[in-house]
Order: C-alpha cells, then structure tokens, then sequence
C-alpha cells in the first residue's frame, strides 16, 4: 500500500545474508534492495531462489537442506540457483541436485557470477511473460522458416537450403524433385540425396 | 578368394571366441564377410550381423550370391535375412529360432535381448561391422556383454577398414577389443608380406596421367591454401590447439575436423565467436578445394554464391586477403565483363580467354549489348581440363583395340571371349558421372553451355521478385561487399555502378535464355533442333528414359533389387543407347569410342566384379578403389587390366592420395606397436563366465564399484528397474544403467524417457536436443504431458563427457535479458512448470549415479501403467507398436514445422495423402478439407509455392 512496497514490486529483494556477494554486482537491469526475508532472493510474488556456491557445499554439506526447510511451503516456485565453482563437479553436483529434487526445489546451474545474476533477473523480468517463446514461434519471414523446415533432415545445413532453393524454385518443387535432380546440386551428396528423398517420398506411416 | 584372404580366414577362426580384423581399405571385407557366411550352419544357432551400412549390406549379399550359386551344392543354404523396424514381433522370433543370418540393427537387438524374446543361447555368433565406431558405452558393446554373460559358446567377429579411426584417441584398438572381450586383434596392412605378396604378383598395367590445371584453376587452388594457411596461423595463435597438427596437409582431410574438435571441445565454452567461426571455415575452405577439382566452373561458381549467400556475415575467411582472388577466378572462368565502349579492357581478357563463336551466343550478346549499352557480357566457360584428356585417353583405347583386332586373332585367344571391352570410369560423385557421361554424348561444350543455361535461368525469378525484397536480398547477401573488395580504393562508387551493370547484364541474359525455352516449349518438341538449346526440356527427358530403362533392367537383375544398384545399372544401359545413338549418328564425333560405363565411388558398389572391365580409368583416384582393383587383378590374373589414372598436376588431389597413402601406414605402424603393449587380461572372459547373469560383471569400473561399496548393499540394489522408452536406445544411456546394475524394461513411453519410480519421471535432453526443442516447441509440450501424468516431473540435462560443462562463457552472456538465449528459455520453463525439477548431469555415467540415488527410497515403476500414460484416446485403441519405427520420423517433424500446421491438424493431413511429396502437390481445396480451414490452408499452400528469392 506504500510507494515503497509498490517499488519494491518490481524489484529483486535481497537478503541481508546476501550482504556482500559479488553475485548482486550483476544484478544490472532489475533494481535490487536488501529486505528481510527468509530466502536468498524473492523474485516474485511466489517464487524465491536461494543461492548456493558448490565450493560452499563442499565446507558445509547440510547448509543446503536446513535453508530449504526454512523455507517452508510458502513460494509456488523454489529455486536452487547453484554457481558451479568447483573443477570436479559429479560429486557435490550429485548431492545438491538430490536435496533440491527430494525437497521440491528447482535446480538451474550457472558456471560464471553473470550467469547466476543473468538467470535472478530473467526470472524476475519474465514474471509474467506467456510461454510463447518456448511454444515454438517463430520468425515469420520466409528463409527462416524454410531453414526451419528442411534443417529438419539430417546434415542438411543453410548453404544446403539456399542451393536447394535457387536450384528448384520453391518448396514444392523440391519436395517433388527426383533423385537425379538432387544428386545435380553441388554441396549435396549422395547420403544427403537419399536422405531428403526419403524424408519427401517414404509415406508418413509406414505399412506394418 | 585371393589367398591372403583366406590367410585372414583360418587366422580368424583359430580363436574360438573370435577377434577384431583390422585391414587396409579397400581389402575386400565384404568377402571376408560372405565367406564366413559359407562356414555358418544354421544347427549352430543364428548368425547376427551388426552395423553394417546399407551398401555395405548389399555389397556382401551380392557376393555372397555369387559364391553360392557357383558352388553347387545340395544342402539348402539359407540366405541371409533382414530383420527391420517392419518386422512384427512374432516373426522376428520365428527368424531368430530358424538360426539363419541376420542383419539387425543393434537397436532392435539390445531390445529384443533385453525383454528376452531372443533367448541367449539361441545365438552362435556375432559380426560387428566398423568396429572403429565402437566405444565402451555403445550398444554393440552392451549387446555383446549381455549374450556373453550367459552364453559361453559365442563368437564375437569384428572388422574395420579404417586404420586411421582405429588409432584416434587413446588406445582405442585395446579399448575396442575390451568392450567385445576380445583377446585377438588381427592387423592386415596392405604393406603385409601376403597381401603385397598377391597383389604385386601379377599387377596391373597403369598408366599416370598429369594433367595440367587451368591457369584460373591453380590461382583459385593457390588462393584456397593461402586463405587455409592464414586461418590455420590465425588458429595457432589462439594456443589451444596442439600446433603439431596445424598444417596444410592435414587439413585437406575430414579427420582433421575431427582433430581439432577433440582438443578443443573440452574448453568450447571458453573460446571466443572468432576461433569458432575458424573451425568451420577451415571445413569450408576444404570443400573448396574438393570441389575445386570436381566441379566444372559453373557449379563451382553457383556453389561460391550459394556459400556467400548463406554465410557472408559470419565467417572469417570470406574477409581475408586472398580470398577475393577465389570468387574473381571462379567468376572469370565463367564469364567477365567487358565494355563496348572501352574496347581495351575487354580485349584483354578476351586474349587469354577461349571465346566460343556459337550463333545463339552472338544473339545473346547482341542483346545484352541493347538492353545495357555499356556492358557486354562474355561467355568464358571454361571446361574442366580433365574432360578433354578423358576424351583422349577413350579415343586412344578405342584406336588401340582397332589396330589389335586389325592384327589378328592374337586377342581373343588371350581373353578366351571374356573380355566385353567395358571401360570403367571411375568418379566420386554421381553427379561427375552424368555429367561426364553427358560430356561424351553431346561434346564438352555443350554440357557447358547447359550448365550455364541453368545457372542463368536460377537467377532470372530475381526479376519476378517485387523490388524490395529484391534490394534486401542484395544487401543480405554481401554482395556489394565482395565487389568492393576486388575494387582499388578512390574507384568504390564506380565499381559498385559497374557491378550493379554486371548484374543487370547477368540478368539479361538470363532473362533471354528463358524467354527462348519458353519460346521452344510453345513451339513443342517437334522440332529437333531447338532442343539443343532448350536444356531444361531435355534435362527431364533424359530422367524418364532413364527411370524405364532402370525398371526394365530391375526385371532381369536378380541382385539388384536394391535401388542404389538400380541407379549403378540404369548409368550403364542408358549409355550403352547413347553409344549406339551416337555411333549411327556420327555426325558431331567422327571417332569411336568404346563402351563407357561410369561408377561413382560415393555409392559404394563392388562393380568390378560384375561389371569384369577390361581397362579402368580412375577419374578421381582414391585409395581403397585402387586396392579394389588390384584385388580384382590378382583374382584374375589371366585377364588383361590396365589402369589409367587421371590426376591433375600439381593439385591438392595428388597431395591428398599420396598423404593418405602415408596416412594409413603411419595408422598400422601405431597399431602394430600398440598391438605390442596391449593390456588383455587372460582370464577376461572367464571372469566374465563365472558371474551370475543378473549380477552384472564386466567393466573395470562396475568391478570396482562391487568391491567398492560395502559386502552386501549390492545384492539389496539388485532389482533396481528402469523403464526405458524405446527411442532411447539410440543413445548410450541404458547401456551404462545396466552397466550400474539397473533392470531396463524397454517399453513405448508416450510421455517422457525413463520413468524411475511411480512418481518420477525423466525426459531426457543431450545439449543439442535441448536448444532444438525449445525453438520447436517441443520440449514445452513434452514437459507439459510430464506434468499432467506424474508428481515429479524431471528434465535432464545432459552434458557430453568430452564437451566442456555449461551453456556458454561468460563473455558470450551478453549486458541484456534477450528472448533468444537458453537461459531466458529455461528461465520461463521453469515459471511456467514450477513443479518441473532439472537435473544437470556431467556425463553418462553421472547420470547413472544420479538416477541410482534418486530410485533410493522410491517405489519400482509400473511397466503396464506406464506404457498406457499419455497415449492419445482419440485414436481409439492403445498402440502397442513402437512409434519411432511406424513413421517416417524427419518427414512428420518436418510437416510439423510447416506455417499452417499446427498440432490439431498434422495428424489428419498425414492420413489425408501419403509422403510430403504428394502434400506438395494437393489443390487448396483439398488442404482446407484437410486442415480444417481455409487460412490455414493458404498459408501452407503460399508457403510451399514461394518463389526462393535467388542470389545475386
């Protein structure tokens, strides 16, 4: 209801245990202020994220754990934010990994501090954002989304797509071109030949 | 057989349990293969046959064909068979207790084993094909570790002609043996005593040609390996690359891709866009160089401006020094430009060029000259230097059989009439092949004029293009850039209105040509003569004729039901018309010419055995074909052989065969001294023999892992299970949980990949994967269905072993939230599904330790429950049959990628008509039928009709 706390909407609030992390330098294009909280960073309404360093893990194996039970079933979205700081990571990764999953938490690894700080403030900006950017959408124009189309066939890269392309004329004519034609296209090979040819002839469902 | 050949046999079969063949390329493993099929009797058990590549597959099958129908024997001898995706269980297992030979798929088999429709002992033995791409977590290593823990009689045969691969990283040849439980390797270089033995004992006549490059051609070359050296130097001085490696030679080879990635996967993520960016142009600067020689001038120029168009931006090499000299050359071997007024400059290109005086050609430029006053543009067309001399070489051979059938009957004592005069030209690729034959039928100037015609006309839709798409093209592809390279400084704003001239000269012409076939076309076909400049009417012509003749032939062949083989036959009758043709009319060629018959070595047929030609011509010469044709001399050495190798002089073609030569010695020589210091433990398989089946033994590592955790806690583990959706054996994952002693069920999931306990479910994603799904969407949807069917949803995100451990460097993070980069998408799957749990793992075997630790307390799994999970109700009935295997798998992804096609839809357009190729060609009407909309509709139809924007 205060102007603070509707500024503070919009900002990561950070917790006093987080006084000193160079992780906060990082934190550039969200505004940030320190709060009293339970977790490491409230990033939301219902999500929160602790951080943990694995070279900390290492010292104190049971850290982890405690701060979670701390958390209690408050937040919808509980985040694990682990910076891999360690060169020998199967180990503690192992342990950490297991703890988040058992204890419903989610883990995202980040291997440098601007990794870390780049994924608190994705989290925050995306609050709010539709999934259409992970539901498959794409650049509407054209040669992209031929690209899109026929890089579906194995081995067959953009310099493929544009030879096949200035060769046939469009998508139809490609998908109806006969192996002869193809095997004419320079760049392309037999095995890629066979491969576009299957993928344009070979019925969807085979016969059983 | 050649004898050294059977010395490989009986020294093979001396070990019971069987060994790894290691043989120069080109040694005739396939029938090595076909003759141990001979030995095999079905009372033994089944004969399986792994990895073997299609061509392969036939080339064994023909052989082993002809050895049977030459012996003639009374017992019935059963035939190999194939067991494919096809195959419905049931007969399968009727296959598999026949004990016949079979070709399988390591997939169907690891499955098959595993849900233990094929019973162990039902096997007497396996032949592991390429088993230089064998490593300890592949599938035929987890085959072979399942049927060898119960099945104490097992032979285990494996091959590889490539000594090179053998040797790359460390000890690999010992390491393959290990994870077969061989004990026997067997090297078989071409320099072996026996093998040098028979092959030099009755060599065939050779004949080595040089043939000088064109002065374009060696400017062109010489530029390439300048640009290749500078980005090589430009490689060493980012120190990550062991410099030994760094050098001209090897980089003309695809192992060196691999030599690099290898050293520099592992730091990936640390090294910048720039060093990146090197690799893969060094990759391109080696095809330049193969296709340099390959190629005629035309499509060589056509694949320069398809590469300038796709990657002008990002690469490194297209900005360095010497590379304006490659597209200059490439050009002027094609065509240049000259003005009509400053008479100068033209004439002296002209001079050193071969301008063709064709009646068409005046017509042509007497058009561009009134349609663009200024600028004329001139054919060069050069012609590939090899043609002529190919040409030669045929007409001589034809001139030395006349002269030899002039002198008596001498020869045909000598042949004993088995000498059908065939000449054999040997090229890489199919496409040389029509091209050469096209080349001998219709004249070396005239395929380049087709080839030209054609290039033209790809560019002349540019016209059809509204004018600001076609101004955007222009900018994207770079291609003032180019020119202004070539230009000298102060001279840009000319230069840039010269190469806009160039252009539009370009497109007059073009424009002319298709307005003259379109011309032809109206006229019809009936008169003969315009077909010779209509190339495109004749072109598809040619295609029918051949496709009959191919058909005709299918039905005498017995062998060649296989449709490579159709394409090998269809090249020879097709020609033999030709010749005939050609012989009646003889009109353009006064000469004879002899019988041609082409090959392409792409395609991978043993021909010389049927085909039995009497002189061969190795258009580009390639090691294993020569060994090919030695074997095929020594086996008959009463047959007269010569051989006529056409190399180019002082090319990296001659480089590369002498290197690889060197290469594959210096491969055995590593080889032979491993072979010296290997590390086999003597009681390998009786370790392995003597543990119980279920108790998974094996692996050093698994072995120390029993010693390892304490007395009992293994046995409590032991009935660890995983369900395993079947696609995933594709990947190496199962294969190290069973290493880890985990039960795999394998099963069709329809929702996720492995599913630990009741309440865990795990879809897996290896890096790649993972930014593919998310730019299609997939991964969204496979995460929602996870989340729907079960409590704790989980994606794994799985690192390779050798590949560095993370997304990106820091550097590459960037100063913004942008919505392209992995970790906004993640961010937004992970707010999107917060009940979604991730799991990084390092490496497989991480995985492992993970999955195992996680099942801890958890319940088994649910075979039955989860193979009824997600499956879709509106199809009725619960499919049992393996998804993957009932579709064309890149097909429905790439239909689904199609504007209009959305995931409501795609499954009736699939019923609705067959393959893509027949959606390409159905009426609006019926799409918006199908798809249930008219906008749909139109968009897919729009899209599949869109004109490709053409380059210049």
């Amino acid at each position: 209801s205060t102007p603070s706390t509707s500024a503070n909407r919009n900002a990561i609030l950070v917790s006093h245990r987080q006084k000193g992390n160079p992780l906060l330098k990082h934190i550039r294009n969200v505004r940030w202020a320190f709060a009293d909280i339970v977790c490491d960073y409230l990033l939301g309404q219902n999500t929160c994220a602790l951080y943990l360093s694995l070279r900390y893990h290492l010292l104190h194996p049971d850290y982890l754990y405690f701060r979670i039970r701390e958390l209690q079933k408050n937040f919808r979205l509980r985040i694990v934010l682990c910076h891999v700081d360690v060169e020998d990571v199967v180990k503690p990764l192992l342990e950490v990994t297991r703890t988040s999953l058992l204890h419903d938490c989610t883990l995202l690894c980040g291997w440098s501090l601007e990794e870390c700080g780049r994924y608190l403030e994705t989290v925050k900006v995306y609050e709010n954002k539709p999934a259409d950017l992970i539901q498959g959408q794409l650049d509407a124009d054209y040669l992209s989304r031929l690209n899109h189309a026929l890089t579906t066939v194995r081995h067959v890269n953009k310099t493929d797509v544009v030879t096949l392309g200035s060769t046939f004329g469009s998508l139809s004519h490609v998908m109806d071109a006969s192996m002869e034609d193809l095997s004419r296209c320079p760049g392309i090979g037999e095995r890629k030949v066979k491969r576009l040819y299957d993928t344009f002839h070979e019925p969807f469902k085979r016969e059983v | 057989m050649v004898q050294f050949q059977e010395h490989i046999i009986t020294e093979l079969l001396e070990d019971t349990n069987g060994g790894l063949v290691v043989t120069s390329s080109g040694l005739g493993l396939h029938k090595l293969i076909s003759s141990l099929f001979l030995l095999h009797h079905h009372s033994q058990g089944c004969l399986l046959i792994l990895s073997a590549t299609p061509s392969q597959k036939a080339s064994i099958l023909r052989n082993y064909e002809n050895v049977t129908q030459s012996q003639i024997s009374d017992e019935v001898q059963n035939s190999p068979a194939e067991i494919t995706s096809d195959l419905p269980a049931n007969q399968r297992l009727s296959l598999y207790s026949s004990g016949g030979i079979l070709f399988i798929t390591s997939r169907i088999l690891i499955v098959d084993l595993l849900t233990r429709r094929l019973p162990t002992t039902a096997v007497a033995g396996l032949i592991v094909l390429n088993a230089h791409l064998l490593s300890d977590t592949s599938t035929e290593a987890f085959i072979v570790r399942i049927l060898r823990s119960t099945n104490r009689d097992l032979y285990v045969r494996a091959f590889s002609d490539r000594p090179h691969s053998m040797v790359s990283g460390f000890a690999k040849a010992e390491r393959t043996l290990k994870c077969l439980f061989l004990r026997k390797l067997h090297l078989w270089p071409r320099f072996q005593v026996y093998v040098s033995q028979d092959l030099e004992r009755n060599p065939p006549e050779v004949v080595d040609i040089r043939v000088p490059m064109s002065t374009y051609m060696l400017g062109i070359q010489k530029a390439v390996i300048e640009v290749m050296d500078a980005c090589l130097k430009e490689m060493r001085k980012t120190n990550k690359v062991d410099v030994e490696d760094l050098t001209v030679e090897n980089g003309l080879f695809k192992s060196f891709d691999e030599i690099v990635r290898r050293q520099l996967d592992p730091i990936w993520h640390t090294l910048g866009k720039r060093t990146k960016q090197l690799v893969s142009d060094l990759k391109t600067l080696r095809k330049l160089l193969d296709y340099l020689v390959r190629y005629d001038a035309v499509n060589y120029l056509k694949f320069l401006d398809s590469l300038r168009a796709s990657e002008s931006f990002r690469s490194v090499w297209i900005f360095a020094e010497s590379s304006y000299k490659i597209f200059e050359y490439a050009k002027k071997r094609v065509y240049h430009f000259g003005r009509s007024d400053s008479g100068k400059l033209g004439q002296i290109k002209t001079a050193s060029t071969k301008k063709r005086k064709l009646n068409d050609n005046k017509k042509d430029e007497d058009q561009s000259t009134n349609t663009e006053s200024r600028v004329v543009l001139e054919e060069v067309l050069e012609e590939p230097p090899k043609w002529k001399v190919l040409l030669d070489v045929l007409v001589e051979i034809q001139e030395e059989r006349d002269k030899r059938a002039l002198s008596g009957e001498e020869k045909d004592h000598l042949d004993e009439g088995d000498d059908n005069g065939i000449v054999l030209v040997a090229c890489k690729d199919e496409h040389s092949c029509m091209q050469l034959e096209d080349c001998i039928t219709n004249g070396p100037q005239k395929v380049m004029r087709e080839e030209w015609e054609k290039y033209l006309l790809s560019k002349v839709q540019l016209q059809a293009l509204p004018k600001r798409n076609a101004k955007k093209a222009k900018e994207l592809k770079g291609f003032g850039v180019l020119d202004g390279v070539v230009a000298t400084a102060g001279k840009k704003a000319e230069v840039s209105s010269i190469s806009k001239q160039e252009h539009d000269a370009l497109l007059a012409a073009a424009s002319e040509i298709s307005k003259r076939i379109n011309k032809d076309t109206n006229a019809e076909a009936g008169d003969q003569k315009h077909v010779d400049d209509g190339g495109f009417g004749k072109g598809k012509g040619k295609g029918k004729k051949k496709k009959s003749s191919a058909g005709e032939k299918t039905n005498n062949d017995v062998a060649s039901t296989d449709k490579a083989m159709e394409g090998g036959f269809s090249d020879e009758v097709f020609h033999r018309k030709h010749d005939q043709g050609l012989d009646a009319e003889s009109s353009r060629e006064t000469k004879k010419l002899p019988p041609v018959v082409f090959y392409a070595l792409e395609s991978d047929q043993k021909i010389l055995d049927i085909l039995k030609p009497s002189t061969i011509i190795a258009y580009h010469p390639d090691i294993a074909f020569v060994r090919e044709v030695e074997i095929y001399k020594a086996e008959n050495p009463l047959r007269n052989v010569k051989v006529y190798f056409l190399f180019y002089e002082d090319s990296t073609e001659v480089q590369k065969f002498e290197a690889s030569v060197r290469r594959e010695n210096g491969a055995f020589e590593s080889l032979i001294r491993q072979k010296s210091l290997m590390m086999i433990p003597v009681d390998q398989d009786g370790r392995c023999l003597g543990l119980d089946s279920s108790n998974e033994p094996q692996s050093v590592i698994s072995q120390n892992l029993i010693t390892r955790k304490a007395g009992g806690r293994r046995e409590a583990e032991k009935e660890i299970q995983v369900i395993v959706d079947m696609r995933e054996f594709m990947s190496s994952l199962p294969n190290v949980l069973h290493q880890k002693g985990m039960r795999i069920i394998p099963v069709t999931l329809e929702v996720g990949d492995y599913i630990l306990s009741p309440l865990i479910c795990v879809e897996r994603k290896s890096i790649q994967d993972l930014f593919g799904s998310f730019a299609s969407g997939r991964l969204y949807h496979q995460v929602e269905m996870m989340s729907r069917y079960y409590r704790i949803p989980v994606l794994l995100i799985e690192f390779s072993q050798d590949k560095s451990f993370s997304f990106q460097s820091a550097s590459e993070i960037g100063d913004d939230v942008t919505p392209n980069s992995i970790i906004s998408k993640l961010s937004l799957l992970v707010l999107h599904f917060p009940r979604l749990r991730i799991i990084w793992s390092r490496s497989l075997h991480a995985t492992a330790e993970i999955f195992a630790s996680l099942k801890a307390n958890q319940d088994e799994p649910d075979e039955v429950k989860a193979i009824r999970v997600g499956v879709p109700s509106e199809e009725g009935v619960i499919e049992n049959d393996v998804r993957a295997e009932n579709y064309n798998t890149s097909a429905v992804e790439l239909l689904r990628r199609l504007p209009g096609v959305t995931d409501s839809n795609y499954r009736v357009l699939m019923d609705g008509c067959k393959s893509l190729a027949e959606l390409a060609m159905l009426p609006m009407e019926r799409l918006a039928e199908l798809m249930g909309g008219q906008k749909a509709a139109k968009m897919l139809r729009d899209f599949l009709d869109a004109k490709y924007p053409t380059l210049l």
